[in-house]
């Protein structure tokens, strides 16, 4: 399609428009993914890039046990992910079509806490399961039961990636079910539809890019949570974002920690674009 | 992160430099770099110099931009002297081994003027008398340090849960009875936990180790994680302690116990074992800080000022006391100093058993195979995580 503005001397008047955005994403978001990737073939341990490239950092992680790290990092995003879609439909169903004046009021309660650093939250979960913290403590003070502290388990790392990302599956999955029109709800059930061929052939797919947003946007971040599993697992878990944390600080490995960064980046964006593309989604938003 | 709080005075300070340094206008490129620098003032360190109770007072006297990074290790304030920093500060303030056997030899630091420091030690507690080894150069030629605190560190019990007695008397087999098994924390201070796993499989950790005490400190290490209720940080360790999570943790001292000893938790105690693997049958680790001028080709003078400051005796106690961690500091000897730390803080600082608990200790030195330990290390805990 030729361009409008075509000035005839290079450049058309819309890409020199953009040209500042375009620069500022290279040096704001390509120069820095760059640079990781670039350190990942620098040999371990050292700290500059203009030694000669190699795939040490990439053969020692194949060598060595980062799998578990990766394993825990996918299934702990993979659970959290099918937890909240539970969760988070019926609520999201509920306050797009049922909870009418007290949706707003909601909205804001499940908002507040993103107010607060994800760390103080976390620690406040701590003083509410520590042993003879609020739940506990209360417990064995009021009714004289001790229960097992079921703090730096497995389980409480999931229930804190639950809380913590319950809002990214939240709101985009409202915003789904409450783009599908009630004519269609209508006209599905004076066709002779049950409850369940409604839900199931119409208000599903119709809140299909609401879902899909929020099933992408809660897996991306559940892979790179850290605090969950320090803070509430007491590292009863690593998961891999951990990995890289002590390849950069302690280990002084920068190359091996950008190696497994990559790595992680190739892994989402597989998995993220083999979701793409078979839930297209510019086809489900109707662009096309 | 760059800890500069900004009170309405050093608002002030800085608007009025800052327009100082428009009315200078060109003559400000032309002046001698040194002179660039000399209300400007950059500090590496541990946490405690960075806060602004150590901070403003110099800020205001010496009407100065003072701006201090605290980091939590060692060896990545080193490499940040190493990637090219050294343009970027004037003060690193690291433990002990660093300055002599790494920072002096790679150029990274500069020395300091003997003649106007050393009396300075003379004023120190007597182990630190000039010329105090971790403060000279290898040669014992050069003044590269000051020394201010320091303290013993390996691990840490509730007192209600194992007695001071029995934990010392133990030491670091404590680690190796089935029987604790999910009793303990590790502390998130994964270089001291190298040297820790060392001593727990039963050799020295600051040498060169062969090969069966490699395979030692792997099955060590494996066995110390898989055991562990909780790895964390200090705040998490401290809580685990006084709630009865866990009953002890590993690498832990003065310097980790006394916020929760400060806030009246007595029984929270850092121990130091009464024999270990170390020479001459020590059993614990001391580290003591070094704050050195940074080779910085513009290096401030104030750097040399700031080490001045900090010597004084209300500085020193104001440094021991200064946010996040407690610590003992070599200017107690002074007793202008001494006389400063009413009898809360030297039980936070568990004054009582200081000494003899230096004397059960060796002073902590660079481990030569750190890294290898560090991989089999990490490896161990992630095998652990797996269950």
């Amino acid at each position: 399609m030729a361009a409008p503005h075509e000035t005839g001397k290079g450049l058309s008047q819309g890409a020199r428009n953009a040209l500042p955005l375009i620069l500022f994403m290279i040096i704001g978001f390509a120069a820095p993914l760059l640079a990781v990737i670039a350190y990942s073939f620098m040999p371990p341990r050292s700290f500059g890039l203009t030694h000669a490239p190699t795939l040490d950092n990439y053969a020692d992680i194949f060598t060595s046990n980062s799998y578990i790290s990766f394993g825990w990092s996918m299934l702990f995003a993979a659970l959290t992910v099918a937890l909240l879609a539970l969760i988070c439909y019926p609520i999201a169903y509920g306050m797009a079509r049922l909870f009418g004046r007290w949706s707003p009021i909601l909205t804001l309660l499940f908002t507040i806490p993103l107010f607060v650093s994800e760390n103080v939250r976390l620690y406040g979960w701590i003083l509410f399961l520590i042993k003879n913290g609020v739940l506990l403590g209360t417990l064995k003070s009021w009714f004289g039961i001790e229960p097992e502290s079921i703090l730096f388990t497995p389980g409480v790392v999931l229930l804190g990636m639950v809380y913590v990302y319950l809002p990214f599956m939240l709101f985009p999955m409202t915003l789904g079910v409450s783009m599908v029109p009630n004519e269609t709800r209508e006209a599905a059930r004076d066709l002779g539809a049950s409850r369940w061929q409604v839900f199931r052939e119409v208000e599903l797919p119709l809140s299909m890019p609401g879902i899909m947003i929020g099933l992408l946007l809660t897996f991306v971040l559940a892979v790179g949570a850290i605090a969950e599993a320090k803070v509430l697992g007491g590292q009863t878990i690593i998961p891999i974002t951990h990995d890289i944390e002590i390849a950069f600080t302690y280990a002084q490995n920068w190359p091996l920690g950008a190696a497994l960064a990559v790595l992680l980046m190739i892994v989402v964006g597989t998995l993220v674009m083999l979701v793409l593309k078979r839930f297209d989604l510019d086809a489900i938003l109707g662009k096309r | 992160m760059l800890k500069t709080p900004l009170s309405r005075r050093n608002f002030m300070q800085r608007s009025t430099a800052f327009a100082a340094a428009v009315a200078a206008g060109a003559k400000f490129t032309t002046t001698p770099a040194h002179a660039a620098r000399e209300k400007e003032l950059n500090i590496l360190c541990w946490e405690g110099y960075n806060s602004a109770q150590v901070l403003d007072p110099f800020r205001q006297d010496k009407g100065a931009t003072v701006k201090a990074e605290s980091l939590t290790n060692d060896p990545t304030m080193v490499n940040r002297l190493r990637a090219g920093e050294t343009k970027i500060w004037d003060l690193i303030n690291v433990n002990n081994p660093w300055a002599r056997k790494i920072m002096a030899p790679e150029g990274l630091i500069k020395p300091l003027d003997r003649a106007t420091f050393e009396p300075y030690f003379d004023k120190m507690m007597p182990a630190f008398k000039a010329p105090y080894k971790w403060a000279m150069d290898e040669k014992g030629e050069q003044l590269i340090g000051m020394a201010q605190r320091f303290g013993p560190y390996c691990f840490v019990v509730n007192t209600d849960k194992v007695s001071r007695k029995a934990a010392e008397d133990q030491g670091w087999n404590l680690w190796n009875d089935p029987a604790n098994d999910k009793k303990y924390g590790v502390l998130e201070s994964d270089d001291w936990n190298v040297f820790n796993i060392c001593c727990i499989a039963g050799f020295d950790p600051f040498k060169v180790h062969n090969d069966d005490e490699v395979a030692k400190f792997t099955e060590t290490a494996k066995r110390v994680f898989k055991g562990a209720k909780v790895v964390g940080d200090i705040a998490t360790m401290n809580q685990s302690l006084v709630s009865g999570e866990i009953d002890f943790h590993l690498t832990g001292g003065t310097y980790s116990a006394s916020p929760a000893r400060a806030d009246g938790a007595a029984n929270i105690r850092g121990i130091t074992p009464n024999s270990g693997p170390m020479e001459g049958g020590k059993g614990g680790i001391v580290w003591i800080e070094i704050t050195s001028p940074v080779n910085n080709p513009e290096l401030s003078p104030l750097a040399v000022e700031f080490l001045k400051y900090v010597q004084d005796p209300k500085v020193a106690h104001t440094v021991a006391f200064a946010e996040g961690t407690f610590n003992p500091v070599a200017q107690m000897g002074n007793k202008e100093c001494f006389d400063l730390f009413t009898k809360e803080e030297l039980d936070a600082i568990q004054w009582d058993s200081l000494e003899e608990e230096v004397a059960r200790s060796v002073e902590y030195d660079i481990v030569p195979d750190y890294d290898k330990l560090l991989d089999i290390m990490t490896a161990a805990k992630k095998e652990a995580s797996a269950g």
